[in-house]
Protein backbone atom coordinates (compact mmCIF):
# COMPACT_ATOMS: atom_id res chain seq x y z
CA UNK A 1 0.00 0.00 0.00
CA UNK A 2 1.50 3.78 -0.95
CA UNK A 3 2.12 5.73 2.16
CA UNK A 4 0.04 8.78 1.50
CA UNK A 5 0.05 11.95 2.77
CA UNK A 6 3.39 11.71 4.81
CA UNK A 7 6.79 14.44 4.67
CA UNK A 8 9.78 14.32 7.03
CA UNK A 9 9.43 17.40 9.45
CA UNK A 10 12.91 16.98 10.94
CA UNK A 11 16.05 14.77 10.78
CA UNK A 12 18.75 15.13 13.36
CA UNK A 13 21.79 12.78 14.33
CA UNK A 14 24.97 12.65 16.40
CA UNK A 15 27.90 11.61 14.23
CA UNK A 16 28.65 7.64 14.51
CA UNK A 17 31.95 7.08 16.19
CA UNK A 18 33.21 5.95 19.94
CA UNK A 19 31.61 7.47 22.66
CA UNK A 20 33.14 5.63 25.86
CA UNK A 21 32.29 9.01 28.31
CA UNK A 22 28.54 9.33 27.25
CA UNK A 23 25.30 6.91 27.57
CA UNK A 24 22.36 5.91 24.65
CA UNK A 25 20.47 8.45 26.64
CA UNK A 26 22.81 11.26 26.04
CA UNK A 27 23.53 10.27 22.70
CA UNK A 28 19.18 9.94 22.07
CA UNK A 29 19.00 13.26 23.59
CA UNK A 30 21.70 15.33 20.85
CA UNK A 31 19.76 13.13 18.20
CA UNK A 32 16.26 14.00 18.98
CA UNK A 33 16.58 17.80 19.76
CA UNK A 34 18.53 18.16 16.93
CA UNK A 35 15.01 16.80 15.01
CA UNK A 36 13.35 18.58 16.96
CA UNK A 37 14.94 21.57 16.20
CA UNK A 38 15.22 20.78 12.47
CA UNK A 39 11.44 20.54 12.45
CA UNK A 40 11.14 23.92 14.32
CA UNK A 41 8.87 21.77 16.84
CA UNK A 42 9.19 20.60 20.74
CA UNK A 43 7.95 17.03 22.07
CA UNK A 44 4.57 18.77 22.75
CA UNK A 45 3.65 18.57 18.98
CA UNK A 46 4.45 14.64 18.65
CA UNK A 47 2.12 12.51 18.92
CA UNK A 48 4.05 9.41 18.81
CA UNK A 49 7.42 7.93 19.20
CA UNK A 50 9.09 4.51 17.90
CA UNK A 51 12.00 3.91 19.43
CA UNK A 52 14.95 1.43 17.79
CA UNK A 53 17.46 -0.25 19.96
CA UNK A 54 18.97 -3.39 19.82
CA UNK A 55 20.90 -3.73 23.40
CA UNK A 56 19.41 -5.79 25.72
CA UNK A 57 18.36 -2.82 28.02
CA UNK A 58 15.55 -3.28 29.86
CA UNK A 59 13.04 0.21 28.96
CA UNK A 60 15.96 1.97 28.23
CA UNK A 61 14.02 3.50 24.93
CA UNK A 62 10.98 5.04 27.24
CA UNK A 63 13.71 6.12 29.83
CA UNK A 64 15.78 7.98 26.81
CA UNK A 65 12.44 9.35 25.59
CA UNK A 66 12.35 10.95 28.83
CA UNK A 67 15.09 13.07 27.84
CA UNK A 68 13.43 14.71 25.19
CA UNK A 69 10.45 15.47 27.95
CA UNK A 70 7.68 13.98 29.33
CA UNK A 71 4.43 14.56 27.61
CA UNK A 72 2.59 11.09 28.00
CA UNK A 73 2.66 10.50 24.10
CA UNK A 74 2.48 7.02 22.95
CA UNK A 75 6.95 4.83 23.10
CA UNK A 76 6.87 1.87 21.48
CA UNK A 77 10.24 -0.16 21.23
CA UNK A 78 11.12 -1.58 17.92
CA UNK A 79 14.01 -4.36 17.12
CA UNK A 80 14.71 -5.96 13.76
CA UNK A 81 18.56 -5.91 14.35
CA UNK A 82 20.24 -4.24 11.72
CA UNK A 83 17.13 -2.79 10.30
CA UNK A 84 15.60 -1.52 13.43
CA UNK A 85 16.07 2.49 12.43
CA UNK A 86 14.82 2.08 9.26
CA UNK A 87 11.44 -0.38 10.45
CA UNK A 88 11.40 2.34 13.37
CA UNK A 89 10.76 4.74 10.66
CA UNK A 90 8.31 2.53 8.81
CA UNK A 91 5.73 2.78 11.92
CA UNK A 92 6.54 6.34 12.18
CA UNK A 93 5.36 7.38 8.62
CA UNK A 94 2.37 4.58 9.00
CA UNK A 95 1.56 5.57 11.99
CA UNK A 96 0.60 9.45 10.38
CA UNK A 97 -0.49 7.75 7.32
CA UNK A 98 -3.08 5.79 9.13
CA UNK A 99 -4.17 9.09 10.99
CA UNK A 100 -3.74 7.77 14.03
CA UNK A 101 -0.69 10.50 14.27
CA UNK A 102 -0.26 14.01 12.78
CA UNK A 103 3.06 13.83 13.51
CA UNK A 104 5.45 10.97 14.52
CA UNK A 105 9.06 10.33 15.47
CA UNK A 106 11.40 7.69 14.88
CA UNK A 107 14.89 7.64 17.42
CA UNK A 108 17.26 4.70 17.18
CA UNK A 109 20.57 4.65 19.48
CA UNK A 110 23.13 2.13 20.26
CA UNK A 111 26.54 1.53 21.61
CA UNK A 112 27.90 -0.94 19.99
CA UNK A 113 31.46 -0.31 21.98
CA UNK A 114 29.17 -1.55 24.56
CA UNK A 115 27.97 -4.80 23.26
CA UNK A 116 29.20 -8.06 24.56
CA UNK A 117 31.56 -6.35 26.82
CA UNK A 118 33.21 -8.82 29.85
CA UNK A 119 30.10 -11.57 28.75
CA UNK A 120 31.67 -14.76 28.02
CA UNK A 121 28.58 -17.01 27.95
CA UNK A 122 25.89 -17.36 25.69
CA UNK A 123 24.01 -14.71 24.55
CA UNK A 124 20.74 -15.91 25.70
CA UNK A 125 19.08 -19.35 24.04
CA UNK A 126 21.21 -22.20 23.85
CA UNK A 127 21.62 -22.42 20.19
CA UNK A 128 23.74 -19.59 20.33
CA UNK A 129 26.44 -21.95 21.51
CA UNK A 130 26.32 -23.57 18.71
CA UNK A 131 25.80 -20.66 15.91
CA UNK A 132 28.42 -18.51 17.86
CA UNK A 133 30.99 -19.84 15.91
CA UNK A 134 30.16 -18.34 12.68
CA UNK A 135 30.69 -14.65 12.90
CA UNK A 136 28.47 -11.91 10.92
CA UNK A 137 32.08 -11.33 8.82
CA UNK A 138 32.12 -15.27 8.07
CA UNK A 139 28.45 -14.85 6.82
CA UNK A 140 28.92 -12.13 4.53
CA UNK A 141 32.44 -13.88 3.11
CA UNK A 142 30.53 -17.29 2.02
CA UNK A 143 28.17 -14.56 -0.06
CA UNK A 144 31.68 -13.16 -1.75
CA UNK A 145 33.22 -16.58 -2.29
CA UNK A 146 30.26 -17.83 -3.72
CA UNK A 147 29.75 -15.01 -5.88
CA UNK A 148 33.44 -15.33 -7.44
CA UNK A 149 32.70 -19.06 -8.31
CA UNK A 150 29.69 -18.18 -9.74
CA UNK A 151 30.53 -14.92 -12.15
CA UNK A 152 34.13 -14.26 -11.89
CA UNK A 153 34.27 -11.28 -9.37
CA UNK A 154 37.67 -10.50 -7.93
CA UNK A 155 38.41 -9.24 -4.83
CA UNK A 156 39.25 -5.93 -6.36
CA UNK A 157 35.62 -5.05 -7.25
CA UNK A 158 35.19 -5.69 -4.08
CA UNK A 159 37.57 -3.16 -2.52
CA UNK A 160 36.54 -0.67 -5.65
CA UNK A 161 33.04 -0.62 -3.63
CA UNK A 162 34.58 0.19 0.05
CA UNK A 163 37.35 2.05 -1.11
CA UNK A 164 34.31 4.61 -2.71
CA UNK A 165 32.41 4.48 0.36
CA UNK A 166 35.47 5.61 1.93
CA UNK A 167 35.66 8.44 0.12
CA UNK A 168 31.82 9.18 0.05
CA UNK A 169 32.52 9.50 4.26
CA UNK A 170 35.36 12.35 3.69
CA UNK A 171 32.63 14.33 2.03
CA UNK A 172 29.82 13.88 4.89
CA UNK A 173 30.02 15.31 8.58
CA UNK A 174 28.66 12.75 9.96
CA UNK A 175 30.40 9.77 8.77
CA UNK A 176 32.64 8.13 11.80
CA UNK A 177 34.62 7.13 8.60
CA UNK A 178 36.87 10.26 6.78
CA UNK A 179 39.61 9.95 5.84
CA UNK A 180 42.41 12.35 4.95
CA UNK A 181 42.93 11.12 2.21
CA UNK A 182 41.61 9.66 -1.59
CA UNK A 183 41.36 5.53 -0.21
CA UNK A 184 42.79 3.31 -3.16
CA UNK A 185 41.67 -0.10 -4.34
CA UNK A 186 45.41 -1.28 -3.06
CA UNK A 187 44.98 0.32 0.28
CA UNK A 188 41.39 -1.91 1.00
CA UNK A 189 43.19 -5.14 -0.23
CA UNK A 190 46.80 -4.58 1.99
CA UNK A 191 44.19 -4.31 5.21
CA UNK A 192 44.23 -6.93 7.14
CA UNK A 193 42.57 -9.95 6.05
CA UNK A 194 39.38 -10.51 8.39
CA UNK A 195 37.65 -13.75 6.70
CA UNK A 196 38.75 -14.51 2.92
CA UNK A 197 37.79 -12.40 1.13
CA UNK A 198 37.21 -9.90 2.94
CA UNK A 199 39.85 -7.54 4.43
CA UNK A 200 39.47 -4.87 7.39
CA UNK A 201 38.75 -2.40 5.11
CA UNK A 202 35.66 -4.04 3.43
CA UNK A 203 33.95 -4.21 6.89
CA UNK A 204 31.94 -1.67 8.67
CA UNK A 205 32.78 -0.16 12.14
CA UNK A 206 31.02 -1.47 15.03
CA UNK A 207 29.53 1.88 16.01
CA UNK A 208 28.22 4.37 18.92
CA UNK A 209 25.82 6.62 17.75
CA UNK A 210 21.58 7.77 17.33
CA UNK A 211 19.66 9.35 15.15
CA UNK A 212 16.17 11.21 14.78
CA UNK A 213 13.36 11.55 12.10
CA UNK A 214 10.21 13.11 12.59
CA UNK A 215 7.36 12.95 9.93
CA UNK A 216 4.07 14.98 9.84
CA UNK A 217 1.29 14.79 7.47
CA UNK A 218 2.26 16.83 4.39
CA UNK A 219 -0.32 19.38 5.19
CA UNK A 220 0.93 20.00 8.98
CA UNK A 221 4.73 20.17 7.14
CA UNK A 222 3.77 22.57 4.11
CA UNK A 223 2.31 25.17 6.91
CA UNK A 224 4.66 25.05 8.94
CA UNK A 225 7.76 25.00 6.47
CA UNK A 226 6.74 27.00 3.29
CA UNK A 227 10.35 27.73 2.62
CA UNK A 228 11.42 23.93 2.50
CA UNK A 229 11.45 21.36 -0.79
CA UNK A 230 9.11 18.58 0.56
CA UNK A 231 10.66 15.36 1.24
CA UNK A 232 8.12 12.27 1.39
CA UNK A 233 8.18 8.69 2.05
CA UNK A 234 5.93 6.72 -0.87
CA UNK A 235 6.33 3.28 0.27
CA UNK A 236 8.25 1.18 2.81
CA UNK A 237 7.99 -2.66 2.32
CA UNK A 238 8.96 -5.17 5.29
CA UNK A 239 9.43 -8.90 4.67
CA UNK A 240 10.98 -11.55 6.57
CA UNK A 241 12.35 -15.08 4.82
CA UNK A 242 10.29 -16.92 2.37
CA UNK A 243 11.36 -20.28 2.37
CA UNK A 244 13.06 -21.94 -0.49
CA UNK A 245 15.39 -25.41 -0.51
CA UNK A 246 19.59 -24.23 0.97
CA UNK A 247 17.88 -22.53 2.94
CA UNK A 248 20.15 -22.36 6.54
CA UNK A 249 18.25 -22.36 9.49
CA UNK A 250 21.03 -22.34 11.73
CA UNK A 251 24.26 -19.96 11.84
CA UNK A 252 24.07 -16.19 11.43
CA UNK A 253 21.37 -15.87 8.79
CA UNK A 254 20.93 -12.83 6.64
CA UNK A 255 19.19 -14.23 3.38
CA UNK A 256 18.01 -15.81 1.01
CA UNK A 257 19.45 -12.42 -0.77
CA UNK A 258 16.29 -12.95 -3.06
CA UNK A 259 14.83 -11.32 0.07
CA UNK A 260 16.07 -8.30 -1.07
CA UNK A 261 14.45 -8.24 -4.62
CA UNK A 262 11.09 -8.85 -3.16
CA UNK A 263 10.86 -6.33 -0.71
CA UNK A 264 12.65 -3.97 -2.99
CA UNK A 265 9.51 -4.86 -6.12
CA UNK A 266 6.82 -4.83 -3.61
CA UNK A 267 8.04 -1.47 -2.49
CA UNK A 268 8.67 0.30 -6.60
CA UNK A 269 4.76 -1.34 -6.98
CA UNK A 270 3.62 0.77 -4.31
CA UNK A 271 5.37 3.81 -5.26
CA UNK A 272 4.65 3.77 -8.77
CA UNK A 273 8.04 3.90 -9.94
CA UNK A 274 10.66 1.77 -10.50
CA UNK A 275 14.97 1.57 -10.30
CA UNK A 276 15.24 3.92 -13.60
CA UNK A 277 13.64 6.21 -12.08
CA UNK A 278 15.36 6.48 -8.68
CA UNK A 279 18.09 8.67 -7.93
CA UNK A 280 20.41 7.83 -5.28
CA UNK A 281 20.75 4.58 -2.89
CA UNK A 282 21.15 4.03 1.02
CA UNK A 283 22.00 0.18 0.83
CA UNK A 284 23.20 -2.56 3.61
CA UNK A 285 26.65 -2.36 3.19
CA UNK A 286 28.26 -3.81 6.17
CA UNK A 287 30.31 -5.88 3.66
CA UNK A 288 31.52 -4.58 0.35
CA UNK A 289 30.25 -7.38 -1.23
CA UNK A 290 26.65 -7.06 0.01
CA UNK A 291 26.43 -3.53 -1.99
CA UNK A 292 27.38 -5.71 -5.30
CA UNK A 293 24.78 -8.06 -4.81
CA UNK A 294 22.48 -5.54 -4.02
CA UNK A 295 22.69 -3.43 -7.18
CA UNK A 296 21.65 -6.49 -8.88
CA UNK A 297 18.45 -7.72 -6.22
CA UNK A 298 17.56 -3.96 -6.47
CA UNK A 299 17.09 -3.96 -10.04
CA UNK A 300 19.74 -1.56 -10.92
CA UNK A 301 21.27 -3.81 -13.27
CA UNK A 302 20.80 -7.20 -14.49
CA UNK A 303 21.89 -10.44 -12.73
CA UNK A 304 25.66 -10.93 -12.66
CA UNK A 305 26.18 -7.57 -14.21
CA UNK A 306 26.95 -5.24 -10.78
CA UNK A 307 30.53 -5.89 -11.72
CA UNK A 308 30.46 -3.91 -14.86
CA UNK A 309 28.60 -0.80 -12.87
CA UNK A 310 32.04 -0.65 -10.61
CA UNK A 311 33.82 -0.90 -13.21
CA UNK A 312 32.12 1.82 -14.75
CA UNK A 313 32.02 3.96 -12.09
CA UNK A 314 28.24 4.07 -11.95
CA UNK A 315 27.37 3.91 -8.62
CA UNK A 316 29.85 6.88 -7.20
CA UNK A 317 29.10 10.14 -7.01
CA UNK A 318 28.86 11.80 -9.95
CA UNK A 319 27.46 8.28 -11.24
CA UNK A 320 23.93 6.93 -12.81
CA UNK A 321 23.25 5.79 -9.86
CA UNK A 322 24.88 6.92 -6.85
CA UNK A 323 25.20 4.34 -3.75
CA UNK A 324 25.67 5.52 -0.55
CA UNK A 325 26.62 8.82 -0.77
CA UNK A 326 27.20 9.20 2.92
CA UNK A 327 29.31 6.51 3.17
CA UNK A 328 27.35 4.18 4.23
CA UNK A 329 27.47 1.45 6.59
CA UNK A 330 31.53 1.37 5.70
CA UNK A 331 32.37 4.63 6.62
CA UNK A 332 29.72 6.77 7.92
CA UNK A 333 28.96 3.89 10.29
CA UNK A 334 26.70 0.88 11.10
CA UNK A 335 25.31 1.25 15.26
CA UNK A 336 22.53 -0.88 14.36
CA UNK A 337 19.42 1.09 16.29
CA UNK A 338 20.01 4.66 14.94
CA UNK A 339 21.55 2.74 11.53
CA UNK A 340 18.06 3.34 9.39
CA UNK A 341 17.55 6.68 10.87
CA UNK A 342 21.09 8.30 9.68
CA UNK A 343 20.32 6.58 6.55
CA UNK A 344 16.81 8.75 5.80
CA UNK A 345 18.79 11.55 7.65
CA UNK A 346 20.85 11.68 4.13
CA UNK A 347 18.01 10.68 1.68
CA UNK A 348 16.88 14.46 3.44
CA UNK A 349 19.99 16.16 2.74
CA UNK A 350 19.98 15.27 -0.48
CA UNK A 351 16.35 15.19 -1.77
CA UNK A 352 16.23 18.90 -0.04
CA UNK A 353 19.30 19.64 -2.15
CA UNK A 354 21.15 20.32 1.30
CA UNK A 355 23.92 17.56 0.88
CA UNK A 356 27.30 20.12 -0.11
CA UNK A 357 29.82 18.24 -1.84
CA UNK A 358 28.04 15.23 -2.18
CA UNK A 359 25.15 16.51 -3.36
CA UNK A 360 23.49 14.78 -6.11
CA UNK A 361 22.34 17.01 -8.61
CA UNK A 362 18.67 17.51 -9.24
CA UNK A 363 17.97 14.44 -6.85
CA UNK A 364 14.13 13.97 -6.30
CA UNK A 365 13.70 10.60 -5.42
CA UNK A 366 16.06 8.40 -3.31
CA UNK A 367 15.94 4.35 -1.75
CA UNK A 368 17.00 3.37 1.62
CA UNK A 369 17.53 -0.52 2.45
CA UNK A 370 18.31 -2.76 5.30
CA UNK A 371 18.44 -6.13 5.94
CA UNK A 372 18.53 -7.51 9.45
CA UNK A 373 19.96 -11.05 11.07
CA UNK A 374 17.44 -13.38 11.63
CA UNK A 375 16.74 -12.26 9.02
CA UNK A 376 14.60 -9.81 7.51
CA UNK A 377 14.53 -6.57 4.82
CA UNK A 378 13.28 -3.54 4.82
CA UNK A 379 13.10 -1.13 2.10
CA UNK A 380 11.77 2.79 1.53
CA UNK A 381 11.33 4.58 -1.23
CA UNK A 382 11.46 8.48 -1.34
CA UNK A 383 10.72 11.59 -3.57
CA UNK A 384 10.49 15.24 -2.97
CA UNK A 385 8.45 17.81 -4.30
CA UNK B 1 36.42 -39.67 29.13
CA UNK B 2 32.47 -39.18 28.58
CA UNK B 3 31.70 -36.61 25.39
CA UNK B 4 28.78 -34.28 25.50
CA UNK B 5 27.88 -32.48 22.45
CA UNK B 6 28.23 -28.79 23.06
CA UNK B 7 24.70 -28.41 22.85
CA UNK B 8 21.62 -31.09 23.28
CA UNK B 9 19.47 -32.58 20.14
CA UNK B 10 21.86 -31.28 17.04
CA UNK B 11 24.02 -34.72 16.54
CA UNK B 12 24.70 -37.92 17.42
CA UNK B 13 27.85 -38.84 19.26
CA UNK B 14 28.74 -42.83 18.44
CA UNK B 15 30.00 -45.04 20.87
CA UNK B 16 32.46 -46.01 18.47
CA UNK B 17 35.05 -43.03 18.29
CA UNK B 18 36.06 -43.57 14.77
CA UNK B 19 32.52 -43.53 13.69
CA UNK B 20 31.62 -40.34 12.26
CA UNK B 21 28.64 -38.48 13.76
CA UNK B 22 25.14 -37.73 12.25
CA UNK B 23 23.28 -34.41 12.17
CA UNK B 24 19.36 -34.63 13.61
CA UNK B 25 17.22 -33.61 11.15
CA UNK B 26 13.32 -34.29 10.06
CA UNK B 27 11.55 -35.11 7.31
CA UNK B 28 7.78 -33.46 7.29
CA UNK B 29 4.97 -36.10 7.13
CA UNK B 30 3.24 -34.15 4.25
CA UNK B 31 5.44 -33.48 2.07
CA UNK B 32 8.57 -34.67 2.72
CA UNK B 33 10.89 -31.61 2.97
CA UNK B 34 14.18 -32.33 5.05
CA UNK B 35 15.21 -29.91 7.66
CA UNK B 36 17.91 -28.60 10.05
CA UNK B 37 18.16 -28.85 12.64
CA UNK B 38 15.11 -30.46 13.57
CA UNK B 39 11.38 -28.94 13.54
CA UNK B 40 7.68 -30.03 14.38
CA UNK B 41 6.02 -27.63 11.39
CA UNK B 42 6.96 -27.78 7.96
CA UNK B 43 8.56 -25.06 6.56
CA UNK B 44 7.40 -25.76 3.10
CA UNK B 45 3.83 -26.82 3.38
CA UNK B 46 3.31 -25.59 6.91
CA UNK B 47 2.05 -29.21 8.30
CA UNK B 48 2.45 -29.76 11.35
CA UNK B 49 4.15 -32.54 12.25
CA UNK B 50 7.83 -34.35 11.62
CA UNK B 51 9.96 -37.30 12.05
CA UNK B 52 13.03 -37.62 13.08
CA UNK B 53 15.60 -38.48 11.10
CA UNK B 54 19.45 -38.84 11.30
CA UNK B 55 22.12 -36.59 8.19
CA UNK B 56 25.41 -37.06 6.56
CA UNK B 57 28.04 -37.74 7.48
CA UNK B 58 29.12 -36.95 4.07
CA UNK B 59 28.04 -33.51 2.40
CA UNK B 60 29.30 -31.01 -0.61
CA UNK B 61 30.84 -27.97 -0.41
CA UNK B 62 28.20 -24.99 -1.51
CA UNK B 63 30.81 -21.96 -0.10
CA UNK B 64 33.41 -21.44 2.25
CA UNK B 65 35.85 -18.75 4.06
CA UNK B 66 38.79 -19.22 6.14
CA UNK B 67 38.45 -16.76 9.39
CA UNK B 68 41.15 -14.55 10.47
CA UNK B 69 39.25 -14.54 14.00
CA UNK B 70 39.65 -16.84 17.00
CA UNK B 71 36.89 -18.85 17.64
CA UNK B 72 33.83 -18.36 19.06
CA UNK B 73 34.16 -14.73 18.59
CA UNK B 74 37.37 -14.62 20.63
CA UNK B 75 36.22 -16.45 23.65
CA UNK B 76 38.57 -19.70 22.53
CA UNK B 77 41.88 -17.78 21.73
CA UNK B 78 43.92 -21.34 21.05
CA UNK B 79 42.21 -21.24 17.77
CA UNK B 80 43.31 -18.27 16.03
CA UNK B 81 41.64 -18.88 12.56
CA UNK B 82 39.49 -21.43 11.44
CA UNK B 83 37.93 -22.40 7.99
CA UNK B 84 33.74 -21.97 8.01
CA UNK B 85 31.20 -23.04 4.99
CA UNK B 86 27.98 -24.31 4.02
CA UNK B 87 27.69 -27.81 2.96
CA UNK B 88 24.56 -29.14 1.07
CA UNK B 89 23.88 -32.82 2.52
CA UNK B 90 22.22 -35.34 -0.41
CA UNK B 91 18.77 -35.19 1.69
CA UNK B 92 18.72 -31.25 1.05
CA UNK B 93 19.53 -29.18 3.73
CA UNK B 94 22.10 -27.03 3.65
CA UNK B 95 24.05 -26.76 7.00
CA UNK B 96 26.79 -24.26 8.09
CA UNK B 97 29.77 -25.39 9.97
CA UNK B 98 33.17 -25.32 10.83
CA UNK B 99 35.80 -26.78 8.47
CA UNK B 100 39.09 -28.84 9.20
CA UNK B 101 42.10 -27.48 7.48
CA UNK B 102 43.45 -24.94 5.79
CA UNK B 103 42.44 -22.02 3.11
CA UNK B 104 44.19 -23.87 0.14
CA UNK B 105 42.29 -27.38 1.22
CA UNK B 106 39.08 -26.14 0.03
CA UNK B 107 37.17 -25.83 -2.84
CA UNK B 108 33.88 -25.42 -3.77
CA UNK B 109 31.84 -28.70 -5.00
CA UNK B 110 34.22 -30.81 -3.21
CA UNK B 111 32.90 -33.69 -0.99
CA UNK B 112 33.39 -33.34 2.86
CA UNK B 113 32.82 -35.44 5.74
CA UNK B 114 31.28 -34.76 9.32
CA UNK B 115 33.76 -35.35 12.26
CA UNK B 116 33.69 -34.66 15.71
CA UNK B 117 36.05 -31.85 17.66
CA UNK B 118 37.43 -31.97 21.46
CA UNK B 119 36.74 -28.41 23.16
CA UNK B 120 37.92 -29.52 26.20
CA UNK B 121 36.77 -30.56 29.21
CA UNK B 122 33.51 -28.92 30.93
CA UNK B 123 33.77 -28.65 34.66
CA UNK B 124 32.09 -32.31 35.51
CA UNK B 125 35.19 -33.45 33.89
CA UNK B 126 33.20 -34.76 30.29
CA UNK B 127 34.49 -34.17 27.00
CA UNK B 128 32.47 -31.49 25.26
CA UNK B 129 32.46 -31.96 21.44
CA UNK B 130 31.37 -29.81 18.50
CA UNK B 131 31.28 -31.36 15.09
CA UNK B 132 33.18 -30.53 11.94
CA UNK B 133 33.28 -30.91 8.11
CA UNK B 134 36.53 -32.35 7.15
CA UNK B 135 37.53 -33.01 3.46
CA UNK B 136 37.19 -36.33 1.94
CA UNK B 137 40.39 -38.05 1.60
CA UNK B 138 42.33 -35.93 4.41
CA UNK B 139 44.23 -37.59 7.28
CA UNK B 140 42.61 -37.84 10.39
Amino acid sequence: MKIDGVAVAGAGMVRFGHYPDRTVADLAREAGLAALHDAGMTLADVDEAFVGYIQPAAMIGIKAMKELGLTGLPVTHIENASATGLVAFREAAWAVASGRAEVAMAIGFDKMSDMGRGSTSSRGTGRDQLDSTILPAAYFALWAQRRMHDYGTTPETFAAIAAKNWNHGALCPWSDRQPDHEVTVAEVLASRMVSTPLTAMMACPADDGAACVIVASTEWVRAHQPDRRIVRPVASTLRSESYSLGHTFLGPVVGPATMSRDTAFLAYEEAGFGPDDVHLALCHDAFANEELEYYELLGFCPEGEGDRLVAEGATKLGGRIPFNTDGGLLARGHPAGPTGLAMVHEVVQQLRHEAGDRQVEGARTALAHLVGGGSICTVSLFESE
Amino acid sequence: MPRVAIEAGFFTIPDDPAEPPRLLGSRCQACGEVFYPRRFVCAKCLHEGSDDIELGPRGTLYTWTYVHVPLFAKKDGSVDAYGVGQIDLPEGPRVQSILVGGPEDFAIGMELELELESLGPDKAGDDVVIYRFRPVGEGR
